[in-house]
């Protein structure tokens, strides 16, 4: 397969210019189309699809700027160089802040115009490549759930129920001594399977597949399963958890990850509560929304923190402790609620409580994601 | 004293299999085979009680379509498969150790990668009788 040729746009309202700069490219090898002014240019960057595109700083109608950010806007591996009348230094700096590679002061000779060619394409191929690249370290990191699941789950897997099997027929056998090593091995092995478990969570774990089982959901079914996950941790710390749910209230959604998200949002406000604290869960239709919002009387969150709060926890730590351990929950809880079409908000006052609001389009609205594709399968039990 | 009942287990990760197959074989018969197709040739020669099968075998979830074909087949379909997987479902993640029913045949039930030995045997008890009251009031 041959390399496609060079694609070059040319744009300047001055068709001398068009003209002379044609002339020096005659037999070169690139294909190569003109636009009079801005706009058109702009319908060629669409239509046309140019590796490097040559503008015109002053054209009537659509100034030059406008069409860099345009393009800008468009595809950023698109290599601009914008023709300059008078190289004034101020207008090329805005240029190139607007996303122009380099410029090209006018009048200038054809060897100017193709070693300009040449160094603009050459910029082409490392942002191309660069691009594509980027795509791969992200389709990576989609299918690193995948790869890990399997490659390290499993094994941690099989060992683990080896040491359960071993477990059970060396009880009254193996000495005390030795029982004890073992059960310390299965202790390790399941913490380090949790590890895994959370890790994969917070880094990779692809909600986009959730859609197709979406289904008509009321709220106060995964507000329900949320807060009964979240009692052994509240009983604990004589926290109680007051839940109230529209029972009218209802999504379109995966009853499943609507609870863990849920929990995870009811599970912080129960570990960052005081002894004897509240958490109120309420769960309401408005408008076209469903909003659940969780609000405890616990510690509250530093303003600072607020915006980072939904990142995951790679992103960096939060440097307050008050809020450590909270990134991987609130994350994978952030990228459920989008993959509902629906948002998290959080605001605090420190010292005094937060409150987490989850508004997911209620079903029947304009804004409600479409069912998944019937399965044609029995219907699911539902847990518990 | 009634004979043993007979478990099917199919999976193809050797070292999991000999962890559960040592469990099952306190209170059962026990047959193993590590991929789909065998499974189902051992299926169609009949006599079990209870399907035990992973869910990520071979380049994929072959699992899910092993399950599939039982569930169109109209004598197996009647058969409790027990779903032993690290797969984490969504499901078997909030709520561990509880009945959580995939759908993927008429009746089937989910546990996670390792598995309890308590648990799967009570799992294996629970559903091969369910599977003979069934039977029994047809």
């Amino acid at each position: 397969m041959s390399e496609p040729k060079p694609r070059l746009l040319l744009i300047d309202d001055e068709e001398v210019v068009l003209d002379s700069c044609l002339a020096i490219l005659e037999g070169s090898d690139h294909e190569v189309a003109t636009a009079p002014g801005g706009a058109a240019g702009l319908e060629l960057v669409r239509t046309f699809g140019p590796d490097l595109v040559f503008v015109d700083l002053k054209m009537p109608g659509m100034s030059g700027m406008e069409v860099l950010e345009a393009i800008r806007a468009l595809d950023p591996t698109i290599v601009c160089v914008v023709f300059t009348g008078f190289a004034t230094i101020s207008s090329a700096v805005e240029a190139m802040q607007r996303g122009a590679r380099d410029f090209l002061p006018k009048p200038f000779t054809p060897d100017d115009f193709r070693s300009m060619i040449r160094r603009g394409l050459d910029w082409r191929r490392l942002l191309v490549e660069a691009a594509s690249l980027r795509r791969e370290r992200e389709a990576l990191r989609e299918n690193f759930a995948a790869i890990v699941s399997h490659e390290l789950r499993s094994p941690l897997g099989a060992i683990q129920q080896n040491l359960f099997v071993l477990l059970k027929e060396l009880a009254g056998v193996a000495t005390e001594d030795q029982q004890r090593r073992l059960e310390r091995m299965s202790t390790r092995l399941s913490d380090l399977l949790a590890l895994v478990n959370r890790w994969l969570r917070g880094f990779s774990v692809d909600f986009s597949n959730l859609k197709d089982n979406f289904r008509p959901v009321a709220i106060a079914d995964p507000v329900a399963r949320a807060v009964e996950n979240a009692q052994p941790e509240a009983t604990r710390k004589a926290v109680t958890i007051e839940a109230e749910a529209d029972p009218e209230a209802v999504v379109v959604g995966d009853a499943g990850t609507l609870a863990e998200a849920l929990l995870n949002v009811i599970g912080n406000a129960v570990k960052y509560s005081r002894e004897g604290g509240r958490v109120e869960v309420s769960a309401v239709r408005r408008n076209e929304k469903v909003v659940v919002s969780v609000t405890d009387t616990g510690v509250g969150i530093p303003e600072a923190d607020l915006p980072r709060l939904f990142d995951a926890f790679y992103r960096g730590q939060a440097a307050t402790s008050s809020v450590g351990g909270a990134g991987i929950g609130l994350a994978v809880t952030r990228r459920i609620v989008e993959a509902h079409g629906g948002v998290i908000t959080a605001t605090s006052a420190p010292g005094r409580g937060s409150t987490f609001v989850i508004a997911l389009p209620a079903a029947g609205s304009a804004a409600a994601p479409p069912e998944g594709p019937s399965p044609g399968q029995v219907s699911k039990g539902e847990a518990g | 004293m009634s004979e043993r009942k007979k478990v099917l287990i199919v999976d193809d990760d050797p070292d999991f299999v000999e962890g559960i197959k040592a469990i099952l074989d306190t209170e059962y018969d026990t047959e193993v085979t590590y991929n789909p197709k065998d499974g189902w040739d051992a299926l169609k020669r009949g006599g079990h009680d209870l399907l035990c099968l992973d869910i990520m075998m071979g380049r994929g979830a072959e699992g899910v379509m092993m399950a599939r074909k039982i569930r169109k087949d109209p004598v197996l379909r009647e058969m409790p498969v027990l779903i032993i997987t690290s797969l984490r479902e969504q499901i078997a993640f909030l709520f561990p150790g509880q009945a959580v029913h995939p759908g993927f045949v008429p009746v089937d039930e989910l546990v996670e990668k390792p598995v309890d030995p308590d648990l799967l045997l009570e799992k294996a008890a629970t559903m091969i009788a369910a599977a003979e009251a069934r039977r029994a009031a047809q």
